[in-house]
């Protein structure tokens, strides 16, 4: 009952997907091989799942890329998921071709990360919070079969980033049940979900639960960013006005890329620091310069501080 | 069939600022004038207190609000119980209109216990979203039921359901007044005082307690009411938290059992609320109550402070 089920929402998938672009055809592939399967219950660090689950192809790179790294070295199994393909954002590329570009992009970000991409395949500045994109959502959680999933807060400065933090909650504790999605089998226990830092002060302002010292793999961090051609050289300078300070060597260009993103925050220089003095000590708090920080979510699983400490690479 | 519970000779005036287009923007504003701080008027007996609560499922509105509707009811007051969703999705092994049409059956027993009204707007579970479809069938229960108080979800809660269902409750303030809105169903004259159902979350801010009712008298009607809902204390809820095999095969074994586990929880209401109960009841009854409900004022239906807004509710 239950293959003839997936067999029939594999069907039509995939033919829809042959209509559409290569990029979207690989993500039907990729949706048959983690259909099917029961999640079963992980205590042991090497055997956790996460998933990281960013509006664009580059948000959870940028707000996570160092804990996948850190967490990958570790092994364990980290996805990074983009609702939207991406095809809006350039100043003079767009649509299937720009996606494809973008996932190409992401692939090679994700080599060097050490962990799995995909992508929801929803338009770029047209995400909304609709039942449709949050059973997207649920099934790409429960195929990995996350013990924790990470996200951006609904509030944040761009729609596709509130509305995927929105669709994300909403997700949480509906994995569990059955009887929605009923294709994909259940997560047995709701993940831990947390959000991405952000800037954003209202209706309250980012709490730093986990903070992770990103120093140790931030040249792979780093990497994994340049290697978004489109984004980092192209899309994001021209749209803020300074594409004309862009250097046209690749080795400049990625030093120029390092020093304007990366200058790294020593002390009470870095936005965290209290909380790294906490987690990492005083002493090593005054040398740590690069910091990725988590909140924790109340939708989801909710283990105590020394507990949700634990499932973080130090 | 002018309702006169709750009004206090301003009708004449609100219904003539109603007609013009502008005018309901200054009805509100004078209605809150009005009634900030003044006097609760007295209700009569022949226009008893008209009341509707509004969950996600079937079972939200008797287990966060069935004392307070028990005794509502008991004091003369018409309570409907509303589950915007059939609960269609809320089992492990059961599903679609079958499980509906159980739950339906479940909810009307607990009804008839608590004595009062039920229904279901009939969605589906899990698939709550803040539309205009959802919106105008919230309106127009709300409507039909000429309610003068709506109890809902907070829009922050660990449930979509629930976080919508709250949205949606929040989405008629106000609206339930205006003609032009489902202009099949007549508008409310005045908009209702409308209440938020208690919750454990903190983000973006935290419950407060505005009223908190001593429920001790009714609490056999309460337990009995959830007992009534086979599907969901004996089999889905247990389940989906783990622990099914726990649950006792003898009927009373397994009431007593229903008790221990979801006692705990109703418990933290009272000590949320033991200040409020104290000023209420006074010391000796305050401190005695055990199990309480409480609720929170919404800032969009009409306002209410203090003592006034605790005389709407049972005491």
């Amino acid at each position: 009952m239950r293959k003839k089920m997936m067999k029939y929402s594999f069907l039509p998938g995939t033919f829809l997907a042959a209509l559409f672009t290569l990029a979207v055809f690989q993500v039907a592939l990729a949706q048959t091989v983690y259909k099917g399967g029961e999640a079963s219950a992980r205590a042991s660090r090497e055997s956790l799942r996460v998933i990281m689950i960013g509006a664009h192809p580059d948000d959870s790179e940028y707000k996570g890329g160092g804990t996948a790294a850190l967490w990958a070295e570790q092994g364990v199994k980290v996805m990074l998921v983009s609702v939207t393909n991406g095809d809006a954002g350039h100043q003079s590329q767009g649509g299937g071709a720009l996606a494809m570009r973008r996932a190409a992009e992401s692939r090679r970000s994700a080599e060097i990360l050490g962990v799995s991409w995909r992508t929801l395949n929803f338009h770029d500045g047209e995400l909304v919070p609709s039942l449709e994109a949050r059973w997207a959502v649920i099934r790409a959680i429960r195929e990995w079969k996350a013990d924790i999933v990470i996200s951006p807060r609904p509030n944040d400065y761009h729609p596709d980033h509130r509305y995927t933090g929105q669709l994300v909650q909403d997700a949480a504790y509906m994995v569990v049940v059955p009887n929605i999605c009923p294709d994909t089998p259940r997560l047995e226990r709701n993940p831990v979900f947390m959000y991405f830092s952000d800037g954003f002060k209202k209706p309250y302002p980012f709490i730093a639960d986990v903070v992770v010292d990103v120093g140790p793999v931030i040249e792979k961090k780093i990497a994994a960013l340049a290697e978004m051609d489109s984004q980092m050289f192209e899309w994001l300078p021209w749209v803020a006005g300074y594409l004309d300070q862009v250097p046209k060597d690749k080795e400049k260009r990625f030093e120029w890329y390092r020093n304007r993103r990366f200058r790294g925050r020593k002390g009470q220089e870095n936005r965290f620091y209290e909380q790294v003095a906490e987690r990492y000590g005083k002493a090593h708090a005054e040398k740590i310069q690069f910091v990725e920080a988590f909140e924790l979510c109340e939708y989801g699983s909710r283990p105590a501080r020394e507990k949700l400490w634990e499932l973080f690479p130090k | 069939m002018q309702r006169r519970f709750l009004s206090c000779g301003f009708s004449l005036l609100t219904v003539g600022l109603t007609v013009l287009l502008m005018g309901s923007f200054t009805q509100i504003a004078v209605a809150q004038t009005v009634y900030k701080g003044g006097k609760a008027p007295a209700r009569e007996g022949k226009n008893p207190l008209r009341v509707i609560m509004i969950g996600a499922h079937p079972d939200d509105a008797e287990v966060k609000g069935g004392g307070t509707a028990a005794l509502w009811a008991e004091q003369g007051a018409e309570v409907m119980l509303v589950a915007v969703t059939n609960g269609d999705a809320g089992h492990q092994s059961q599903g679609g209109g079958a499980l509906a049409r159980r739950r339906a059956a479940e909810c009307r027993r607990s009804a008839e216990i608590l004595g009062v009204s039920w229904r279901t707007l009939d969605f589906h579970d899990g698939e709550v979203v803040p539309s205009l479809r959802a919106r105008e069938a919230v309106m127009r229960v709300i409507r039909q039921w000429q309610a003068d108080i709506v109890i809902s979800h907070r829009t922050n809660d660990y449930h979509p359901d629930h976080r919508y269902a709250g949205q949606l409750a929040q989405d008629v303030a106000y609206m339930c007044a205006v003609p032009n809105l489902c202009p099949d169903t007549p508008r409310l004259e005045k908009n209702p005082v409308f209440m938020y159902f208690a919750d454990r979350f903190q983000k973006p801010n935290a419950f407060t307690v505005d009223v908190a009712v001593d429920v001790d008298r009714v609490m056999d009607k309460k337990w009995a009411s959830i007992d009534a809902m086979d599907s969901q204390m004996y089999e889905w809820l247990p389940w989906v938290a783990g622990y099914l095999d726990e649950v006792p095969e003898d009927k009373a074994a397994r009431f007593n059992w229903l008790k221990q586990w979801r006692g705990p929880r109703m418990l933290g209401w009272t000590e949320k609320s033991r200040d409020i109960l104290i000023q209420r009841y006074g010391k000796e009854r305050g401190e005695k109550v055990k199990f309480a409900e409480i609720f929170e004022l919404c800032e969009y239906g009409r306002g209410w402070a203090g003592e006034n807004l605790w005389s709407l509710f049972p005491k």
